[in-house]
């Protein structure tokens, strides 16, 4: 039990540095980036690669965040600047491609049988749980700065109307993807603090239903809020958590099933009859 | 045996696969098209054809022609009803295209835990085999199911073509995706026009699901492989261009088969991403160059 807290928790700190970090893209600034987790996976599969070469976690986890934030810097310099659904497909795009890549660059990835081993940053759980906490907050804290600094006000004024952004002498492509660059910074770090943590990732990491909790995370908390997004991310695991307590006496399968179609239930719904979800600040 | 000696199987395999891929990109395409969204749920239907199809015929022993049509019967009500309590009240509030890919994404993924908590994770196969039999044409080997598959899917993209070109509903769909609001003022009702429109792609959603299922083993999350290929099709073909998703459709098809010329038949994947990813970052119109539509 005590051991199951424990990892609650251990996730609970991780995906709130993922949807905080989604929220940044999605909910202040306005650009709904459905290959977030392509930037989470890649941070992962860095950490976990260059780990296992042997090179110490605390250059791999800034790393991975650097690496991620490239990524996300390079497809957002080139998309952002077209009007449309243009971001929105090559982003989704974009995540259907990580996982041919993790799938098939089999000499870099394993590709299906994906990579063990990876080496704990602290081997108590306890205190790595402590240590995730910290980062979390340390996240939370910059992006709660940011959001509320002079930049955080033009994401702002750029998702509620582009056009007076511009007009009012903003260069409104460099903040998209600064932006998206900072967004994808924290998912890669997320994904490589993931990767210590459960030591083995493979390419589930970038599937759809992976990318659906997190977004019900984001949506349940509220967009543009980051205390929405902490409570999302809380309400949900719990949830989750709950369930498979619960029903000890059924299959795992079964409940895998389950609880995928309630959290989907939940969204649907948040999404037709609350778009503000708990403590958004805008629609969805 | 030098490779080229294969290639007219291999394109015939690729005929195959990509009249399937058209079936998915042409109903994404379609709704894109007149409704305004990323169609993913359309890989939803897929599945649940698939599925009422093995339903009808295996586990209740129906001929293939009354099992098709009640899986077709089905798909319609599935579609109106994921119209009528998901995409309408979004549509009602307002909701961004943006939001209601992302609810089509959630029903897709809803529809894949249904199938499971149905039918279990273990992969179930649609056994027309007493029905089938295969001909040697020499150069190439093809069964009557997989020539059913080719045929069926062009008398769909025919039926189809004639709906938008030569009917009235078609004419009205075509105004409604031009601007809706002087399709409005002409008299058109929207909904009613994007019932209609559903229905259509219900009915190739249905026959796709059938199709893939003859092709493939069903597993619940089937539905989400062959919308991903759908939509990979779209986007190559020209997004919001339904005959342009049926091209990509075949391309992609073949462009995987006869990849394997050149490499291992694993990398089929690799091969249809990488079209894609070429085509986003120098075409992103496809390859009949529709404009990006700016909502």
């Amino acid at each position: 039990m005590y051991e199951y807290l424990i990892a609650v928790f251990a996730y609970i700190f991780i995906y709130i540095i993922l949807v905080v970090s989604l929220n940044l893209a999605f909910g202040f600034t306005g650009l709904v980036n459905l290959g977030h987790m392509a930037f989470f996976g890649v941070g992962a599969y860095a950490s976990a690669l260059l780990t296992l070469h042997g090179i110490p976690w605390y250059i791999a986890l800034p790393a991975s965040g650097l690496i991620a934030g490239s990524f996300g810097a390079v497809i957002a310099a080139i998309t952002v600047r077209l009007k449309g659904d243009y971001f929105q497909i090559v982003a989704l795009g974009l995540a259907f491609i990580a996982i041919a890549v993790s799938r098939n660059w089999i000499s870099l990835t394993r590709g299906a049988l994906g990579l063990p081993g990876i080496p704990d940053i602290i081997k108590n759980n306890f205190y790595y749980m402590l240590f995730l906490f910290a980062v979390a907050l340390l996240s939370v804290v910059f992006l709660y700065w940011l959001t509320n600094s002079e930049t955080g006000k033009i994401f702002q004024a750029i998702r509620d109307d582009e056009t007076a952004a511009a007009v009012l002498g903003k260069n409104t492509y460099l903040y998209k993807v600064l932006s998206i660059t900072i967004s994808t910074f924290f998912a890669g770090i997320a994904g490589s603090l993931f990767a210590h943590y459960i030591s083995f990732i493979d390419p589930t990491i970038f599937d759809l239903e992976f990318f659906v909790i997190i977004l019900a995370m984001l949506i349940v908390g509220g967009l543009a809020s980051i205390s929405g997004s902490i409570l999302g991310v809380t309400v949900i695991s719990l949830l989750l958590s709950a369930i498979s307590f619960v029903f000890t006496n059924i299959s795992p399968e079964l409940i895998g099933a389950m609880r995928q179609m309630l959290l989907m239930l939940i969204l649907l719904l948040i999404l037709i009859y609350r778009p503000r979800g708990m403590f958004g600040k805008v629609d969805v | 045996m030098p490779l080229l000696d294969i290639l007219p199987q291999l394109i015939v395999n690729g005929l195959i696969a990509g009249s399937i891929y058209a079936l998915a990109a042409s109903g994404f395409s379609l709704i894109y098209y007149v409704v305004k969204f990323q169609y993913f749920s359309h890989g939803a239907i897929m599945s649940i054809g698939a599925y009422l199809f093995f339903t009808f015929m295996n586990l209740m022993g129906l001929n293939y022609i009354l099992a098709g049509i009640l899986t077709v019967i089905g798909c319609v009500i599935a579609t109106l009803l994921s119209n009528w309590l998901l995409y309408l009240p979004l549509r009602k509030r307002k909701a961004t295209p943006a939001i209601i890919l992302i609810a089509s994404i959630v029903l897709l993924i809803f529809s894949s835990s249904l199938m499971l908590a149905f039918f279990g994770s273990s992969t179930k196969a649609i056994s027309l085999a007493k029905h089938n039999k295969t001909f040697d044409f020499g150069i190439f080997t093809i069964t009557l199911v997989q020539t059913a598959i080719i045929v069926s899917a062009l008398i769909l993209f025919l039926f189809l073509w004639i709906i938008l070109k030569k009917t009235k509903l078609g004419k009205s769909m075509r105004a409604l995706a031009d601007n809706k609001d002087v399709a409005q003022v002409v008299g058109i009702n929207p909904e009613k026009i994007y019932n209609y429109t559903f229905i259509i792609a219900a009915v190739l959603g249905a026959f796709g699901g059938i199709l893939l299922g003859l092709e493939q083993n069903l597993y619940p999350r089937m539905g989400v492989p062959i919308i991903i290929k759908g939509f990979i099709s779209s986007v190559v073909g020209g997004l919001g261009s339904v005959p342009g998703s049926i091209i990509g459709g075949l391309f992609i098809g073949l462009a995987e088969n006869v990849g394997v010329l050149y490499l291992p038949t694993g990398y089929k994947d690799v091969i249809s991403f990488s079209v894609l990813l070429l085509f986003l970052l120098f075409r992103p119109q496809g390859i009949l160059g529709v404009k990006m539509r700016n909502v």
